[in-house]
């Protein structure tokens, strides 16, 4: 496999130095061939605003790398082919790119073969998410490609910065009719769990993981945080994060003091391989529900507790954003 | 943390100076053995003293009182706190006197074998291998259970242990720094495969989690097992006076009618125990086997058997106002026990440190 890859990528590179070479010589006379074809009035690029400011990005490119967690639910919708890609990142989920041979593997952000994204030779490659601290790399690294960053920035509001990011990519791939749709969705969804919250039950954020529960802060903790703001919930204890993605290591005892209403669980491991899941990473359920210092609180009393989806970690997207609000509109309004 | 002030700040006087030929930049290898050699010589004397004993038990009784009555719920309010009282308070004070206990009184122990001062689990190594062997159980063996968890985990801080002493029979030059740098390469090198095989296996995240020590998690039904680390602390505690043979060096112990390699093999194995054990239910104990033998052995020279009461308590007394700080300082959430442990010791053993060289 190994092997393999290497190969190839030494093929390709051999290879897109030969294109690159064709491309340069005949840059000007394709240029004004396409033109002559008659091609219809569509564009053949678009600006859009990124992360770092205005780019002209091709509309559907031809190849395309994409690193950002936040993106792969919307193109696999849209068919949109990938050349490389962080499988380690994608847990058992959109099996098209993870299983595809074609698509190459840039690892994770922890370790990763940014390589691959140079032998994908892509036209855009859409990087942020777990990939925004190579930015620079894989900018100069591809200066034929157009890179692009629409990851939710930190300390924006994140439901705009969702929409902001659909729209893009419709724009980007010609599906702006979708990402429209898919907008009206997350709006559609906040507002009915709006309407079904009382505005008076407090709400508190968990993270579980390797058996320990750890606290998600309103507005920045991971994957909770952002669902405060826009449901204009109370939270049970208000203190700002320290560690915003895994959250701050909490006790059952101040769980049990502060007595929410509501929990809001993620649990991180639920992510990976839940088949051979490791044993002391007990499941939330079992370390929430099941904990003996717990069953006083009234959200585990009255069963109002709301896991996120097993994948919500490893995709954080509008879709599941869209699922997740309306999962709580039917809990708060079943209560 | 009374204890370890009064360990760090009556330097000049405690134990006698002595001069040795043998270790060019610290003495401590060589003192190890020549201050053990007069301890046992002298031991009715301490025996007259028992008050001091006796208040400083005193101190970590009220520690651990304390530890009963601080946290983020309210058990004075009627009959739901008294139930919190033995779900959470309980657990987590029998844990921290279980494990600093062990972490102490094992530190000793590997102190002893190795002739060293600056040795214990986590200085040679033993607690990575460890982790090591807990990190294998979560991918092959993902449904074996706390109890076979542990098991794994400590038949390789064996293991490890077992592997430091051997390098470091066949190291020829053991100056005190060298024996403990061996140590701390060889956990690097374990760590390094690790981490490998956590990132490989998506573990990564769940492995930082799991080795943080904290006490935060020790919770009614999650923590029994801690109780092996009893019967670790007990059979040091019965070994203490071979253990002190032992630290004389193999030819002594071999002259006196020892059997030296039971006892080195025992001892390891004691420790690896320990440190298999608390690795799993809390995570990693930094310096803690480290600093209070160290501490203890300043005020009072290096008797194994009279020194272990002293070392047992200084352990559960750090360990537990660590444990309060780290509960208090940014209540209702909690600060892990390992961060607060990692600041705390690393000043105490920084001047232990200094304070040697001044005597060297």
């Amino acid at each position: 496999m190994k092997l393999r890859h290497a190969r190839s990528s030494r093929l390709l590179a051999v290879a897109s130095l030969a294109t690159a070479a064709a491309l340069a010589l005949s840059a000007c006379s394709s240029s004004t061939e396409a033109a002559e074809e008659g091609e219809p009035a569509a564009a053949t690029s678009v600006t859009i605003t990124d992360n770092h400011g205005e780019v002209e990005v091709p509309v559907n490119p031809e190849t395309v790398v994409a690193l950002d967690n936040h993106v792969y639910q919307t193109l696999s919708d849209w068919d949109v082919e990938l050349a490389a890609a962080p499988k380690g990142l994608m847990g058992t989920l959109w099996p098209e790119y993870r299983e595809n041979d074609d698509v190459f593997d840039v690892g994770t952000h922890r370790e990763p073969d940014l390589e691959q994204i140079v032998a994908a030779q892509p036209d855009l490659i859409i990087g942020g998410g777990r990939f925004g601290g190579s930015y620079d790399d894989i900018k100069a690294q591809n200066p034929q490609a157009v890179v692009i960053e629409l990851a939710p920035r930190d300390g924006e509001d994140l439901v705009e910065e969702l929409k902001r990011m659909s729209t893009a990519l419709g724009e980007i791939f010609d599906h702006a009719d979708e990402a429209q749709a898919l907008n009206d969705d997350l709006d559609a969804a906040i507002a009915g769990a709006k309407e079904a919250y009382n505005g008076e039950d407090t709400v508190m954020g968990l993270i579980t993981s390797g058996g320990k529960i750890a606290y998600a802060a309103p507005n920045d903790g991971r994957s909770v945080g952002p669902v405060f703001p826009a449901l204009g919930l109370v939270p049970a204890i208000e203190q700002t994060a320290e560690d915003e993605s895994h959250g701050d290591e909490i006790s059952v005892e101040a769980i049990a003091q502060s007595n929410p209403d509501w929990l809001l669980v993620l649990d991180r491991d639920a992510s990976f391989a839940p088949e051979n899941r490791d044993a002391s990473a007990v499941p939330a359920d079992e370390l929430i529900a099941g904990s003996e210092a717990l069953q006083n609180v009234t959200a585990v009393q009255n069963g109002q507790i709301v896991y996120l989806d097993a994948n919500f970690y490893l995709r954080e997207d509008i879709q599941l954003y869209t699922e997740l609000f309306t999962q709580l509109k039917d809990a708060l309004s079943a209560s | 943390m009374s204890l370890v002030k009064d360990a760090t700040g009556q330097s000049g006087q405690g134990t006698p100076v002595r001069k040795s030929g043998r270790s060019p930049v610290l003495p401590t290898a060589s003192r190890v053995a020549t201050d053990a050699a007069e301890a046992t010589e002298v031991s009715p004397a301490p025996r007259a003293k028992v008050w001091p004993l006796a208040l400083a038990t005193l101190v970590v009784v009220g520690l651990l009182a304390t530890s009963l009555f601080v946290g983020a719920y309210d058990v004075t309010n009627g009959e739901l706190g008294a139930e919190m009282m033995w779900i959470t308070r309980v657990p987590r004070t029998v844990a921290l006197l279980l494990a600093g206990a062990a972490m102490a009184a094992s530190g000793v122990v590997m102190q002893m074998l190795t002739q060293n001062r600056f040795v214990d689990a986590t200085t040679s190594g033993t607690t990575e291998w460890a982790s090591l062997g807990l990190l294998l159980t979560a991918i092959f063996a993902p449904a074996i259970g706390l109890a076979g968890r542990m098991a794994v985990s400590s038949a390789f801080a064996f293991v490890g242990a077992m592997t430091f002493m051997v390098i470091l029979r066949r190291v020829v030059i053991r100056t005190t720094l060298v024996v403990p740098l061996i140590g701390i390469m060889l956990g690097a090198v374990v760590s390094a495969v690790t981490t490998f095989l956590a990132v490989q296996t998506n573990l990564l995240q769940m492995l930082g989690t799991w080795f943080m020590g904290s006490f935060t998690s020790v919770v009614r039904g999650r923590y029994e097992v801690l109780w092996v680390v009893a019967i670790v602390t007990l059979l040091v505690f019965l070994l203490a006076d071979r253990i002190t043979v032992a630290g004389l060096g193999k030819e002594v112990a071999t002259s006196v009618g020892m059997r030296y390699e039971t006892i080195l093999i025992a001892g390891t194995a004691l420790v690896a125990v320990a440190a298999g054990v608390t690795t799993v239910v809390v995570g990693f104990l930094p310096f803690l086997g480290l600093v209070v033998p160290n501490a203890v052995a300043m005020i009072r020279g290096d008797n194994v058997r009279s020194n272990l009461p002293w070392v047992c308590l200084g352990g559960v007394a750090l360990v537990t106002v660590c444990d309060l700080i780290g509960r208090t300082v940014r209540a209702p959430f909690e600060v892990p026990v390992s961060m607060v442990l990692g600041l705390v010791g690393c000043v105490v053993f920084i001047a232990i440190l200094m304070r040697s060289r001044y005597r060297g």
